[in-house]
C-alpha cells in the first residue's frame, strides 16, 4: 500500500481504475510529449520547476501529476512547508523569494488562460525577473505541465504509486 | 499590437508540432479537427490560433461555414448542424480545456467513448492537449493574429 500510513482504523473509498491507458493507444504522442517535456525543461532551475508544476497540477486537480511532482520536489530536497503552503502562496509570500513567486503568478495566469488574458503586471514582473530566454523556457514548462495535467484528468491516471525519478 | 517576445526553444515548437501532428493523425478527421481546435482557441481566447484555425478549416471547405457560426453555440444549434459524434467531441473539448472548474464529468467522457474507440480517443485527447499548449503558448507571448513569427 503506497497511498496512505494510517489504514487500521479507516476505510477508504476503493481506487479506481484509469478510464484510458492512453500512451498505449497513442505511442507517437507519448514519445513527441517527452521530447517536448525534456525540451522545456532545459533552462528552467529545477527547484523552481517543481513548485511551477505543484501549482499547476492543484489549478487543474491533477491527482496522478500531484502525486508524483510533490514526491519529486520532497526528494529533491524541498520543504514541507512550501508544498504545504503552496496553493496559498499569496497569503505565505515569505516563504518565496520574489522571483519565485512571479514565477508561481505567471504560473497561474496561464493555467487560469478561459478566465481572461495574461495580465500585463503579470507578465511585467516575470519579465523583471528573467530575461527573454529564461522567460521563453519558463512559458514553455507551464504548457506543458498544463498539458499533462489535461491527459491525467481526462484519463483519470492512478496516484498512489509513483516513486521519485521514476520517469526520470 | 505586437508581441511581447517571439522567442520559443526550437526543441519546444518541434516536439509540440509532431504531437499535434501525430494527434491529428490518429484522429483521421481532418473536419472535426478543425472545430475542435477552434472551440478550444475560443474558450483560451487566443486569436492567433483562431485566425489560423478559421483559415484552415475554410481551406477546401474542410469544415461547413455554418459550423463555423454556430460553434460556440454548438449546444443550441441544430442536429442537423452538430451530429452526436461532434458533439461528443465539442462536449469533450470543453470540460479538458476547462479543468480549472473542475473534472472531465463521467458522463462527458463516457459519451465521447462511445463514439471514438480506445485510439482514436487517445487521439482527440492529445489534440485538445495539443491546441491548449499552443494556445497558452501564444496567449502569453501574445504573438498577433496573422503574425508569421511566433
Amino acid at each position: 500500500m503506497t497511498t496512505h500510513t494510517d489504514t487500521a482504523t479507516h476505510s477508504f473509498a476503493p481506487e479506481r481504475a484509469p478510464r484510458l491507458e492512453w500512451s498505449r493507444h497513442a505511442p507517437e504522442v507519448w514519445k513527441a510529449m517527452l521530447r517536448l517535456s525534456k525540451a522545456a525543461s532545459e533552462g528552467v532551475d529545477p527547484g523552481l520547476q517543481h513548485l511551477v508544476n505543484i501549482r499547476a497540477s492543484q489549478l487543474n486537480h491533477c491527482a496522478f501529476c500531484l502525486d508524483m511532482h510533490t514526491k519529486d520536489a520532497l526528494a529533491a530536497g524541498e520543504s514541507v512547508e512550501r508544498v504545504v503552503q503552496l496553493s496559498a502562496w499569496d497569503e505565505s509570500r515569505h516563504f518565496y523569494t520574489e522571483r519565485e513567486l512571479a514565477a508561481i503568478e505567471l504560473t497561474e495566469a496561464i493555467t487560469v488562460l478561459t478566465d481572461g488574458f495574461v495580465p500585463d503586471e503579470v507578465y511585467e514582473t516575470a519579465a523583471k525577473h528573467f530575461d527573454e530566454a529564461e522567460l521563453a523556457h519558463l512559458i514553455a514548462a507551464i504548457t506543458v505541465i498544463n498539458a499533462w495535467n489535461r491527459f491525467g484528468v481526462t484519463c483519470r491516471l492512478t496516484p498512489g504509486h509513483y516513486t521519485p525519478g521514476q520517469y526520470a | 499590437m505586437t508581441a511581447r517576445t517571439t522567442r520559443l526553444d526550437d526543441g519546444v515548437r518541434g516536439a509540440l508540432r509532431a504531437m499535434g501532428a501525430a494527434a491529428g493523425k490518429g484522429l483521421g478527421d481532418p473536419g472535426l479537427a478543425e472545430l475542435v481546435q477552434i472551440r478550444a482557441s475560443q474558450l483560451n481566447h487566443c486569436a492567433f490560433c483562431l485566425d489560423m484555425h478559421l483559415a484552415l478549416a475554410r481551406k477546401g471547405g474542410v469544415v461547413r461555414e455554418a459550423q463555423l457560426g454556430l460553434l460556440s453555440a454548438w449546444e443550441e444549434a441544430g442536429d442537423d448542424v452538430f451530429d452526436a459524434r461532434e458533439r461528443a467531441a465539442l462536449e469533450l473539448t470543453e470540460s479538458v480545456t476547462l479543468l480549472t472548474e473542475g473534472f472531465v464529468p463521467d458522463e462527458v467522457y463516457e459519451r465521447a467513448a462511445a463514439h471514438f474507440d480506445a485510439a482514436r480517443l487517445a487521439h482527440l485527447v492529445a489534440l485538445i492537449a495539443a491546441i491548449n499548449s499552443w494556445n497558452r503558448l501564444m496567449v502569453a507571448r501574445r504573438i498577433p493574429p496573422g503574425a508569421t513569427d511566433w
